[in-house]
């Protein structure tokens, strides 16, 4: 059983991370864990020293677990970049403090770091105004590049196909036949996956009410420092992480917003999806990378997630998420391991972690922190 | 010209805007500046907005505007309640009335909900939706601070037919410095005139040592109006002003509300993840009847309800319920 620690500063509390239920009784690392959320309240996700918490509770529950892989997101750059008018000089100072976090991990850890720049970010040139259609456009999860489009009319299909800043209109079918399977509910699905040019995101109902200021660039490619020759793709990294934890400790540390433009370490360049499909920051890219599968699938662009947000939903406190990933390398790995993160609702489920301890905000509300203990049979 | 859909009753007179800003004179009378304008048009639970006692585990579209005739230190939303709506409008969402109620409809929403901001800086448009929603029979709501003057605060029963009211503060004290209005009084009226004629719930954001205080007069004021009142207190994160003041402490605001749980037997405490009193109990024998998580800023959410035909199963109390229980969505393996 996973148990989740939520800490709303100066209050914690212990529950079944599948069903929600509170736990009375204490686990062998919950004292360990929640000492670690005591000291380090998250400051919030577009503060400054954001970025700093992610190393200063990793080196805290390093110290005090000693597990052998580590699991890092660095995203408040992400965040600032996409919802705060930064000039090119605050984006600078903003990816060199990044740069700092990640090195002094690395420097006080001794572990051999492997550096996922999870892509780019671009200006928004414009958004492309999806809600005047017959049919329903729908985006999920942030998503600025897809949008799915749901009983559309004739007249619909028309409109779109005019419009330029759509770069395709995908059937579903073509969709799955390129990177499927996809076993999701025909209810939930979209009939076509919208696909919109670089610098622009879809504009539809259901989005946030912030203004965007930029979104994720064009990122086929995506760079990867620590990793050795040979890599070429997402799906291999996770097997290349698992032969370096055969001769060592490793990190894997998930810069969020930097792509090969901005990447501030020497890299290699690998695919970051297939033909003109590529993963934005999100579960789907962070799955791939540590499952060694393509997974688009499970959480798609466009899916009416709404329709499973009821009472029988299990995971309460994993946003959408309906289960724990399998195969992920977290779980694989018969070492310790920790994750940390700023990235929330998700880190805990991709990463697969023994301890994960990430922050708790949504839509940049910050509420506090939440440490989810997968298994406690290494303490 | 004066305007008369709040309290502040602010002169528009030779091109003057008002506090809000959302209202200009023209052609002899008053009209909205940005009408159909959204900032939101989310579906979200209905326990999410927060509504426990309306139709339990259902799901609500969630429409906001902009503009705000409250000056709140702390507002959780001033990107979009303190600028300037001229400057706002262009990120809007522009969604004839028909256009918003097929949203709803497409979304599987039983409902529609004002929250965001504040909806007497948008009546006229609330009007026109209503008119329609009404048409394809489904139910308006909002989340108001009820500063409206009479007249308005009737237009509001003919626009809603459930509200969340902000009751922020009692003291003259906290709602100057805090709120920005001279007093209560008119927000006192309010809640009483529209519990007499809808369903009401009432939110109270507590701000340790600033208005923490207040909850017994609250309480016992609301316990007046109704002592079935489902009443909400939130655990203030503060925003904007007071971005840097400290998390009211749960233990402590628990232990003043269950000194005042005497008078009111929906009171809830949340707004922070995992909170515990999120729960209805039957005000007659506590039985527990629904069951909620709560995941703060995530908008809570329908565990379970036990309620049989809208009354508790161990002692036949009817629960105050507006509207049914949603029937639960089944996944495909499970449909029938």
């Amino acid at each position: 059983m996973s148990r989740a620690i939520i800490d709303a500063r100066e209050w914690q509390k212990a529950f079944d991370l599948k069903t929600g239920a509170t736990l009375a009784a204490k686990g062998p690392l919950d004292d360990l864990v929640r000492g670690v959320q005591d000291r380090h309240p998250y400051p919030g996700d577009l503060d400054a020293a954001g970025n700093r918490w992610v190393t200063d509770t990793a080196m805290d529950l390093l110290e005090r677990y000693d597990p052998s892989f580590v699991f890092l997101t660095y995203a408040q750059q992400y965040f600032a970049g996409r919802y705060t008018p930064l000039t090119e000089a605050q984006w600078g100072a903003t990816i060199a403090t990044v740069y700092r976090e990640v090195e002094r991990f690395a420097a006080l850890s001794g572990f051999t770091p492997v550096i996922v720049g999870t892509g780019d970010m671009a200006p928004l040139v414009a958004p492309i105004d999806l809600t005047h259609l017959d049919g329903l456009a729908l985006c999920t999860h942030w998503s600025a590049r897809y949008a799915g489009l749901h009983e559309p009319s004739p007249a619909d299909l028309a409109l779109l196909g005019t419009l330029p800043e759509i770069e395709r209109i995908v059937p579903w079918q073509q969709f799955v036949d390129l990177l499927g399977p996809c076993s999701l509910d025909p209810v939930l699905l979209p009939k076509y996956v919208l696909v919109a040019r670089a610098g622009h995101m879809f504009k539809t109902v259901g989005g946030a009410f912030r203004q965007v200021r930029r979104v994720p660039a064009p990122a086929y490619r995506i760079p990867v420092s620590g990793c050795p020759e040979g890599v070429s793709d997402s799906t291999e990294v996770r097997s290349t992480v698992e032969k370096l934890l055969g001769a060592g400790r490793v990190a894997l540390i998930f810069v969020e917003g930097l792509g090969i433009e901005n990447f501030p370490w020497s890299c290699r360049e690998i695919d970051n999806g297939r033909e003109w499909y590529y993963y934005e920051t999100g579960d789907a890219q962070y799955l791939t990378i540590t499952t060694g599968r393509h997974q688009v699938f499970e959480y798609p662009p466009g899916y009416r997630y709404f329709e499973e947000d009821g009472p029988g939903k299990e995971f309460p406190f994993s946003g959408y998420f309906r289960s724990v990933p399998a195969r992920t390398l977290g779980a694989d790995f018969g070492g310790r391991s920790i994750a940390v993160g700023n990235r929330s609702m998700f880190m805990h489920m991709a990463a697969g972690a023994d301890i994960s301890v990430e922050c708790f905000a949504r839509n940049l509300y910050n509420q506090g922190t939440m440490a989810v203990i997968h298994r406690d049979d290494k303490a | 010209m004066q305007c008369n859909y709040c309290e502040w009753r602010c002169d528009l007179a030779n091109g003057k805007l008002g506090l809000c800003r959302m209202y200009e004179t023209a052609e002899g009378g008053i009209r909205e500046r940005f009408p159909h304008y959204w900032s939101s048009c989310i579906p979200a639970r209905i326990e999410s907005i927060p509504f426990y006692h309306v139709r339990p585990g259902s799901r609500a579209l969630v429409i906001g505007t902009m503009g705000c005739n409250f000056r709140c230190r702390y507002c959780s939303n001033a990107f979009i309640a303190k600028e300037d709506p001229a400057v706002v409008r262009e990120r809007m969402l522009r969604l004839s009335p028909a256009e918003v109620v097929r949203k709803a409809r497409q979304m599987g929403c039983a409902g529609i909900v004002f929250n965001v901001n504040e909806p007497a800086v948008s009546l006229p448009s609330l009007q026109e939706l209503a008119a329609e929603a009404r048409r394809e029979g489904i139910a308006l709501g909002c989340l108001t601070n009820a500063y409206t003057t009479e007249e308005s605060t009737e237009l509001l029963t003919s626009i809603f037919s459930f509200f969340n009211v902000g009751l922020k503060g009692m003291s003259a004290t906290f709602n100057r410095d805090h709120i920005g209005i001279p007093g209560v009084e008119p927000i006192l009226r309010n809640i009483r005139r529209l519990a007499a004629v809808a369903h009401v719930e009432v939110t109270t954001p507590i701000i340790e040592s600033v208005n923490d205080g207040e909850l017994d007069d609250m309480a016992r004021f609301l316990a007046d109006v109704d002592p079935e009142i489902p009443w909400h207190v939130f655990r203030l994160l503060p925003e904007d002003e007071m971005k840097e003041a400290r998390y009211p402490s749960v233990d402590r605001i628990a232990a003043a509300l269950d000194a005042v749980r005497v008078r009111l037997p929906y009171i809830y405490f949340h707004n922070f993840v995992g909170s515990e009193w999120v729960n209805t109990h039957c005000p007659e024998c506590g039985t527990l009847v629904i069951e909620r998580f709560s995941l703060g800023c995530g908008g809570d959410k329908l565990k379970a309800c036990h309620c049989t035909g809208g009354s508790c199963p161990a002692c036949g109390h009817e629960i105050r319920l507006a509207g049914d229980v949603a029937p639960t969505w089944q996944p495909a393996e499970v449909r029938p």
